[in-house]
């Protein structure tokens, strides 16, 4: 299937919710392309909540859910929101259910090998306020922009804005950095 | 400028933050994207390897559709030795704990009595089995991956290429097209199918039922699968249905046939399109004046072609439901119900 591209003129569903409209009518290649896009909203989601080592596993249970409820999505413009509300609902469940929390050491074989700087910054993310941490791993650890981070996971650009700058001046202090030039 | 550069990445570069960046990136989520290289398969998914079979699905699905269907040795699934087996023991799904794990063979049957359990599909889906539900393994994907479900409860969803996975049931076949659904089957061997996303393909002896997301279809023992509904077909014709596809009585059938037709709205042509395959004569005809008025049929759709029974008008029909094309399901139609036929090298597509 070729992705569909963006439309012009009036407007029309986006692509997201082309894909999953595609996707509910049983296309594979749809919601492959949905994992695609919304893989890192996923992963950054539990990482800033879980243990790293649950974090595959569950990011699996997350799509599995997804798909079989994508049936219930009423709103297929927030896909995005829904499927980031599904991976912090598994989130707590992870805890509640007191499932497996052994964090592997990071030379696992075929794991990568964050070094120790990498550790320490991630460690003093965990423990910021879940907004700031969240918003800081999706975009320091997955990479996502601050627009792209407000669209995918339905938040208003102006409360990203916000998380991310108070979350990065508190991670700053935490590091016992100042506040850069 | 940095808070430009932490909001979206534009002006000039906060040396600390992309220090931040590269340090953390080996923390980042792998996706097929953005690292394409196989992995070696694991017990359960990564979303790496999860993304990696849509994927690998999406170019099957590609090549399926455009190249005759056949096997190359490179594509012969791996025989496994059985599927993953996990019992669990709580009220309901959410409160349910893993208390066992063990795998379940070729030629095993369970019986999940009072517990749940869940079950690979090999690598290509999971199925939920509800208490008091029988199911054994018959293919662990060596030709197919095919389980027999004697009694109880099914809940299945797939992510491969469609017509990999079959239930057997006492009175139809279940073929995953790209789906999640459940399946139930009772004592006296009746089923019902209940399509959540995607297509189910139902099949007994040469009866078909193609049925969507959002729609259901009933079987018997002795008899095959029913037609399809949506769930939200008005009771009227559910009802009619049952006594068209199951009742004895011609005339009952004859009343129920016109109860159907009466109350069936443009949603419905669904069930209506898979009647014109299931009565004949002037019955037929009823059905075909009805679903034409409820979705007009093609210009080179005939009354007298679809009386006759020829399917390829019958398929021209199926493509204004708004269902989508029929190649989609024709392309994967085998001899579902014959486990040997299954196994073999697909036919080619029936049109």
């Amino acid at each position: 299937m070729n992705e569909p591209t963006g439309v012009t003129g009036a407007p029309g569903p986006s692509i997201e919710a082309r894909l999953v409209a595609e996707a509910r009518a049983g296309n594979r290649t749809a919601f492959g392309h949905l994992y695609d896009r919304f893989a890192p909203l996923v992963h950054g989601v539990l990482l800033s909540r879980v243990p790293r080592s649950d974090v595959d596993d569950l990011a699996q249970d997350v799509f599995l859910q997804a798909m079989r409820r994508l049936g219930s999505l009423r709103n297929a413009e927030a896909f995005g929101p829904w499927l980031a509300a599904i991976a912090r609902n598994r989130a707590r469940d992870h805890w509640r259910r007191g499932e497996d929390t052994v964090e592997l050491p990071d030379d696992v074989a075929g794991a990568p090998h964050p070094e120790g700087e990498a550790l320490s910054v991630f460690a003093a993310i965990r423990r910021l306020p879940e907004a700031y941490r969240e918003t800081l791993v999706l975009r320091l650890v997955e990479g996502m922009t601050g627009p792209e981070i407000a669209e995918r996971a339905g938040l208003t650009p102006g409360s990203v804005r916000v998380n991310l700058h108070r979350g990065m001046q508190m991670l700053r202090e935490a590091l016992g950095r100042s506040e850069g030039p | 400028m940095s808070g430009d550069y932490l909001w979206d990445g534009s002006g000039e570069p906060d040396p600390e933050i992309q220090r931040l960046e590269a340090a953390l990136r080996p923390l980042r989520g792998t996706s097929p994207a953005r690292e394409p290289r196989l992995r070696r398969p694991r017990p359960r998914f990564s979303p790496a390897g999860w993304g990696a079979l849509a994927a690998a699905a999406a170019v099957l699905l590609a090549l399926a559709a455009t190249v005759t269907r056949t096997r190359t040795p490179a594509a012969a699934p791996v025989a496994p030795a059985g599927w993953e087996l996990a019992w669990l023991e709580g009220a309901s799904w959410q409160q349910a704990r893993v208390v066992r794990e063990t795998r379940l063979g070729v030629d095993e049957w369970i019986d999940t009595r009072e517990s749940r359990a869940r079950l690979s599909v090999g690598e290509i889906g999971e199925v939920r089995l509800e208490p008091a539900t029988r199911v054994g393994l018959l293919d662990a994907g060596e030709r197919s991956h095919r389980l027999s479900l004697a009694r109880g409860v099914l809940h299945a969803v797939i992510w491969a290429p469609p017509g990999q996975f079959l239930v057997d049931t006492p009175s139809a076949v279940a073929v995953d097209l790209g789906c999640s659904y459940t399946l139930e089957v009772a004592e006296d061997g009746s089923g019902l199918l209940r399509v959540e996303t995607g297509w189910v393909g139902f099949e007994s002896r040469g009866l078909q039922s193609l049925v969507p997301a959002g729609a259901a279809c009933r079987t018997r023992r002795g008899v095959g699968p029913g037609t399809p509904y949506f769930e939200t077909a008005p009771e009227a014709l559910r009802r009619a249905l049952v006594e068209i596809d199951f009742g004895s009585d011609g005339r009952e059938r004859r009343a129920a046939l016109a109860r159907a037709l009466a109350s069936a709205r443009e949603r419905d042509a669904l069930s209506l399109w898979h009647l014109l395959s299931r009565v004949d004569g002037e019955d037929r005809g009823r059905v075909f004046d009805r679903l034409k008025a409820l979705v007009p049929p093609p210009v080179e759709v005939t009354r007298e072609s679809i009386l006759r029974g020829d399917r390829a008008p019958r398929d021209l029909w199926w493509d204004e439901l708004g269902l989508g094309s029929s190649d989609f399901w024709r392309d994967w139609t085998t001899r579902w119900s014959d486990p040997k036929a299954a196994a073999s090298p697909p036919t080619q597509p029936a049109r």
